[in-house]
């Protein structure tokens, strides 16, 4: 196998394309043959700078002239079907940044599709790659809490913190723009991922802060037919922090989790020796059980998440994480979240 | 190569900055609001024999500056260490705005400064674009004004940039990003990675030698790829004529205790070490326990 390449094109570099790049391209396994976008500039320098790379202004041109293995999409989230699409009737396997698209149904036939023809399918939820949260899903499916009751999921992070002119995709829903979208979608795939899809989403609250044709935050309520409810909370106009964050808190019947990207703390009823956790609270730091990764540009998560969809291709008999069809399901959180501001949230 | 200082005063502590835990970041932020609580614990620094100071560009980094400016003086002979730029300062804008118009903001918001006052009509970052290199040096003269009039001995690049484009393995600008730094400002290039011993074999296969590496170098391997073990061997086989490599994130945010960090630190072939701390007591335990050849 030392001599198998993947060969993969970039479709769309902006600024996810752009770090993907550089990350999928340390992998031993990949060789980068071609990218696309609408920026002469980017597009420019990557033929100056990048020995051999063939530049693309119309990603159609692309699928139609390279002979490829697999595609990274990084446009706007509105464009992410129809470039799936034409991979998936090419046999091109296919990694596409969030939200995946902006349309559960057309989400679903492109899970449908990947899934039938038996192609690597994965998106950019990043979170489901963090050391930390996939700690927490361990300690919840072992039962170290007991039984899950109650939930929070909150993401905060300072990306718009001034009136939008409007003018970009990030300002109009229909392109995927927005807190929900482009944002809280992190916030949502994490509770799928950790307790599982809600049954039901009631009061939900749409909140404009400065942009003005999306909203800046939300709140919502999951409700589950096994008992469990959970809220979520999120402001991408929230500039007490730093970097994006995600926060989670779960009760349980034996305990209490809460996480971020950085650490845990767990309060336990009981000691429990076989998790090495202690009655009362513990703190579990990233130090403490981070995996290291080959090469790392922004976070472990990021280079984990690529280096899985390479080894997906690689080797079949890996199970695909993070597929269509979980992203699927978060956007069917999401539609029912737009659905019921429609119908409960407006006065 | 001019030897760098045994021990640098790094700034992660005054600017909320924690890798481990949000809630201690969100605690240093506090206690630093004050700008002058932020020369107090330089001045304990000073007393405990540093001279030499590793600022990132942020925008608090430049009243920073301007103080050590004015008051030159009242203060010890310092070498600094900038590093460049405020990554999240870009990461912000290009949520925000795009790249593009993040570089257009960035370079020509006060275009006056660079003389380039034509540049906006031209199209601005669209024509530097097809010029890469023109466009690094400009996006470095932003960064680097803050620091003027303060004795620069390295300039760094984040490691987010670093490894960016390493990962890209353009060479190249690498190359060009050293030599400005070397002409125009006088300085030593340094370059911060999370990756050090793959970035080392670039820069030998490239020929860029005379550079400062600056890396997390810890006992436990966090934020290091691929792993200690190739950290410790990349440092053993180093020439420091060549390379002088500073260890930062010595302590993994705190994950172990000083004592151990440096017994640890102090056997590696490096030539540096960054670290900040806030209390007199951490500082002088630490310059105390850094016994680096």
């Amino acid at each position: 196998m030392a001599d198998f390449k993947i060969k993969l094109a970039i479709i769309g570099v902006g600024r996810m394309g752009i770090t993907h790049y550089s990350i999928i391209n340390s992998h031993p396994y990949v060789k980068i043959t071609s990218v696309a976008d609408t920026s002469s500039l980017i597009l420019n320098l990557m033929k100056k700078y990048l020995n051999g790379i063939h530049t693309y202004d119309d990603y159609n041109k692309l699928l139609d002239q390279e002979v490829l293995d697999a595609i990274i999409i990084c446009t706007p989230p509105s464009l992410h079907y129809q470039v799936a699409i034409k991979a998936a009737e090419k046999g091109i396997h296919v990694f596409s940044e969030k939200p995946f698209t902006t349309d559960n149904y057309k989400a679903r036939e492109l899970a449908a599709i990947f899934e039938h023809k038996k192609l690597v399918n994965q998106v950019g939820y990043v979170n489901r790659f963090n050391d930390i949260f996939r700690t927490v899903k361990n300690y919840i499916e072992k039962g170290v809490i007991g039984n899950v009751i109650r939930f929070k999921s909150e993401m905060y992070s300072r990306t718009i913190t001034k009136t939008e002119e409007g003018k970009t995709w990030r300002d109009s829903r229909e392109n995927g723009g927005g807190a929900v979208f482009e944002v809280a979608s992190h916030a949502i795939d994490l509770v799928n991922f950790l307790i599982g899809k809600p049954d039901k989403v009631t009061g939900t609250s749409l909140t404009s802060i400065y942009s003005k044709n999306v909203e800046d935050a939300v709140n919502s309520t999951f409700l589950y037919k096994n008992g469990i409810s959970g809220t979520l909370n999120v402001n991408w106009s929230d500039e007490s922090f730093r970097k994006p964050t995600n926060k989670i808190e779960v009760f349980g019947s034996q305990g209490k989790i809460l996480a971020d990207q950085h650490g845990i703390k767990i309060y336990m009823k009981n000691n429990s020796s076989e998790n090495n956790l202690r009655e009362g609270w513990n703190t579990i730091y990233i130090t403490d059980i981070f995996k290291p990764v080959p090469f790392y540009v922004r976070g472990n998560e990021f280079t984990a998440q690529l280096y899985h969809f390479a080894e997906c291709i690689k080797n079949n008999t890996i199970k695909n994480n993070c597929t269509f069809r979980d992203a699927t399901n978060t956007l069917d959180v999401i539609d029912a979240i737009f659905n019921d501001f429609e119908l409960n949230g407006k006065f | 190569m001019q030897p760098i200082d045994k021990i640098i005063f790094g700034d992660n502590q005054f600017f909320g900055i924690n890798h481990m835990s949000q809630e201690k970041a969100q605690q240093l932020a506090e206690q630093f609001f004050d700008i002058a609580a932020i020369f107090r614990v330089y001045q304990m620094a000073f007393d405990s024999g540093i001279r030499a100071i590793m600022l990132n560009s942020n925008d608090r980094a430049s009243e920073i500056c301007s103080h050590f400016v004015a008051n030159k003086s009242k203060y010890p002979d310092l070498n600094w260490y900038p590093s460049i730029p405020y990554p999240h300062k870009y990461a912000n804008l290009i949520s925000e705005k795009g790249i593009i118009p993040t570089i257009n903001e960035i370079l020509f918001k006060d275009n006056s400064a660079f003389g380039i006052l034509g540049m906006i009509t031209k199209g601005g970052a669209a024509v530097l674009g097809k010029d890469a290199v023109k466009l690094m040096q400009m996006l470095v003269d932003v960064e680097m004004k803050m620091f003027k009039g303060l004795n620069v001995k390295v300039v760094f690049l984040q490691n987010i940039i670093t490894d960016l484009l390493l990962g890209y393995g353009v060479g190249d600008i690498f190359g060009e990003y050293c030599d400005y730094i070397r002409k125009k400002y006088n300085a030593m290039p340094g370059l911060i990675t999370q990756n050090m011993p793959y970035l080392m074999q670039k820069l030998h296969e490239w020929n860029i030698d005379k550079v400062v590496i600056c890396s997390s170098f810890n006992k436990i391997g966090y934020l290091m790829s691929p792993d200690t073990d190739s950290y410790i061997f990349e440092a053993r086989k180093n020439d420091p004529l060549k390379y002088q490599i500073m260890a930062m994130s010595t302590l993994a945010s705190g994950a172990i205790p000083a004592k151990e960090a440096y017994e640890f630190i102090n056997q590696q072939n490096i030539q540096s070490v960054v670290f900040g701390a806030s209390s007199k007591k951490h500082i002088e335990e630490t310059v105390s326990l850094i016994k680096i050849k």
